[in-house]
């Protein structure tokens, strides 16, 4: 057989091709040659990339979406939307169609959070949803977030991770590390850790230790063992703090638990500043 | 028991018979059939060379003998793997493999197929493609770039 031309292959068969590769690939390969072009285009391709239940996704979101193709639809999907209300956020990442949900401050259940004498609720042009709670005075912080996998993509390790801010005026938040962890129900996965809720200057720390000397080795000493890992820039204005992952299979409906406790410590802790939790995919 | 034979002329004027299970198999052959039925003596032509509908029979053959044996353990793994060697050819056959697929309107082969082709071109450079699969663009430079503009993360 001579050297067959794949320029004669018909367009449907070409992208059916291009709906085994990838979001960023259909769009690079789309140079080969016009009937790439055109065959990346097609509904067929973006259909494929989409997660299955974007028909669910569609009637959730809080504004409709505009779209003339699947592609635009696939492109609009992956910038954040709100969904449920306004509760939650939700996105898809570009690279893989996978998806990605942010549960706002709202969305979780934080111990004493409607008693306005502990924590306080205000809206900020800095949160992508209508409010952020900022914690005032308490020694008890206990803040729980939960979403069944079935609504995440199968197939995927997924990171959990707390977006915070730390307030100018902020106290008694990292004298002893918080606990956090993730669990998937039944316990078939289970994630545990320590966090620091904030990484202050060494003159501030320094301070503390001489102020509470020994008892802050105490009550270190209650708390589980773990990295004690830091909050980290995330680019949005945001820090966060990784509580955990898991990974998402293919089969059944789980609970994934997550969350952050800092309630040995029995001191007063303030100004922490909570936007909500993130689940996102995690590159291996 | 003999199954039924259908005739079929092929693009290099060889005419073959296929078994009636495995051509109903085809949703062309299928539709065509139903539209006449009667006469099994008719010799369908159709626009593929006899090299290549050999080896959609013995596609077509292996995946029924397996659904109909599909007590069998490792039934679905040993169908993986055997169509995946079913695959490996060279880029000529596997052409022809795809427009036999869509002719003959076998959609698990036409998913097999193009799977394999995706395989090939993930990871691989624009020209690295036409290469391989003898495409001949006709883009210009400039077309060229205000693609690579236009979707600047396809080539990050």
């Amino acid at each position: 057989m001579e050297g067959e031309c794949f320029n004669k292959l018909p367009e449907g068969c070409v992208s059916t091709i291009l709906s085994f590769t990838s979001p960023p690939e259909a769009c690079k390969y789309s140079m080969v040659c016009p009937l790439f072009r055109a065959a990346a285009e097609s509904d067929v391709v973006w259909e494929r990339f989409l997660p299955a239940d974007y028909r669910h996704i569609l009637s959730r979101l809080v504004l409709p979406l505009m779209f003339s193709s699947r592609k635009e639809l696939f492109l609009g999907l992956c910038s954040p939307n709100l969904i449920d209300g306004g509760n939650k956020s939700f996105k898809l990442d570009k690279w893989s169609g996978k998806k990605s949900y942010i549960l706002s401050a709202r969305d979780l259940s934080i111990a004493w959070a409607d008693d306005p004498i502990y924590w306080s609720w205000r809206s900020t042009p800095e949160s992508r949803f209508s409010q952020v709670t900022e914690l005032k005075t308490m020694s008890w912080v206990e803040i729980d977030g939960k979403i069944r996998t079935q609504m995440l993509s199968p197939n995927t390790k997924y990171g959990v991770y707390l977006i915070m801010k730390i307030s100018n005026r902020a106290f008694g938040l990292d004298l002893i590390p918080s606990e956090i962890s993730v669990e998937v129900s039944n316990r078939t996965q289970v994630c545990n850790g320590t966090a620091y809720l904030s990484c202050r200057d060494s003159k501030k720390k320094e301070m503390e230790r001489l102020f509470y000397g020994n008892r802050i080795e105490m009550l270190k000493s209650r708390v589980i063992e773990g990295d004690g890992r830091v909050p980290c820039e995330r680019g949005d204005g945001w820090m966060e703090i990784e509580l955990g992952d898991f990974f998402n299979g293919d089969q059944g409906d789980e609970e994934v638990k997550m969350s952050l406790r800092e309630v040995k410590g029995q001191h007063l802790k303030g100004g922490l500043i909570i936007e909500g939790i993130e689940v996102r995919p995690k590159c291996i | 028991m003999a199954s039924r034979k259908l005739k079929l002329k092929c693009l290099d004027g060889v005419t073959m018979e296929v078994e009636e299970t495995v051509a109903l198999e085809w949703l062309t052959i299928k539709q065509s059939r139903e539209d006449n039925d009667d006469d099994s003596e008719v010799v369908i032509p159709i626009s593929i060379t006899s090299e290549i509908l050999l080896k959609v029979i013995e596609y077509s053959k292996k995946h029924l003998e397996t659904t109909s044996n599909s007590d069998h353990q490792n039934a679905d793994s040993n169908l993986k793997a055997w169509d995946a060697e079913f695959v490996n050819v060279d880029v000529n056959t596997l052409y022809h493999l795809i427009m036999a697929a869509n002719y003959l309107n076998i959609p698990c082969l036409l998913d097999l197929t193009c799977r394999r082709v995706a395989d090939m071109i993930t990871g691989k450079k624009v020209e690295e493609v036409r290469k391989t699969f003898n495409i001949i663009s006709d883009y210009t430079p400039e077309e060229e770039e205000e693609m690579r503009q236009q979707y600047p993360w396809g080539f990050e």
